[in-house]
């Protein structure tokens, strides 16, 4: 998995690409979660992420919450056709923020 | 046609993508697997992240193998689990409700979508042998 950050304003877009799984978990924790903490708006464009896992969906879930929490919020954008599919087979079409 | 191949792969996180490479190469040989090959793909690599993650839970570093035996004969796809890891209780398996949306406890869920049957077996040799099935008879 690599990645790419942009800041515009108080948004902050995370362009990740490849694969997420349990291996790159912590790198992608690493990346979202300070973003969120510091009460940034984070777009995770997901163009070019081929493949996600249980634990991939396990950071969309955390990042989400920590930023309801916080008062931000995570938004999902340019969904690859495949992580849409394990995001709706774990029902999170309407609790995650799909664009 | 029929497929019947294994591999071992090093128990560590650094083999769930070599373990979908081998989940891939062998079901884009068939024409009746590859249109399913993703969510396949995803139940495999989820039951071999079982492995890591619970069968060796608390074991930093590990010089075993597991190894994963993929059949389809006669429509009917088999794919074997074998690991040296921590007894599994087939009753412990579980996943979290849906509704209790919460990072974890999803990849059992996957499994059990995509696969028609998930049993655990025995096997010589190995402490757990967990085999996936599925039926393509219809399709």
């Amino acid at each position: 998995m690599t990645y790419k950050v942009t800041e515009e304003g108080n948004i902050s877009t995370v362009f990740l690409q490849g694969e997420i799984d349990m291996d790159v978990t912590d790198k992608a924790k690493e990346v979202i979660m300070p973003l969120v903490e510091a009460k940034k708006e984070v777009h995770l464009n997901l163009k070019e992420v081929q493949y996600i896992d249980s634990s991939g969906i396990s950071v969309l879930i955390e990042s989400h919450q920590k930023a309801n929490e916080l008062g931000t919020k995570v938004i999902l954008k340019d969904i690859s056709k495949s992580v849409l599919k394990v995001i709706m087979m774990a029902k999170l079409e309407q609790v995650l923020n799909l664009d | 046609m029929n497929i019947s191949e294994s591999k071992n792969f090093p128990v560590n996180t650094k083999s769930l993508k070599e373990v979908r490479d081998f989940a891939r190469t062998i079901f884009d040989q068939s024409p009746i697997l590859s249109p399913q090959k993703d969510e396949l793909v995803l139940a495999i690599a989820e039951a071999a992240q079982n492995i890591v993650k619970h069968a060796y839970k608390d074991i930093e570093e590990t010089n075993n193998t597991m190894k994963i035996k993929i059949s389809f004969i006669d429509n009917e796809l088999e794919i074997g689990f074998f690991d040296k890891g921590k007894p599994v209780k087939p009753e412990n398996v579980k996943h979290r409700k849906l509704d209790d949306i919460k990072p974890g406890g999803l990849g059992t869920f996957f499994i059990k979508q995509i696969m028609d049957e998930v049993v655990f077996k025995e096997a010589t040799g190995w402490h757990n042998h967990l085999v996936l099935t599925k039926n393509f008879t219809d399709q």
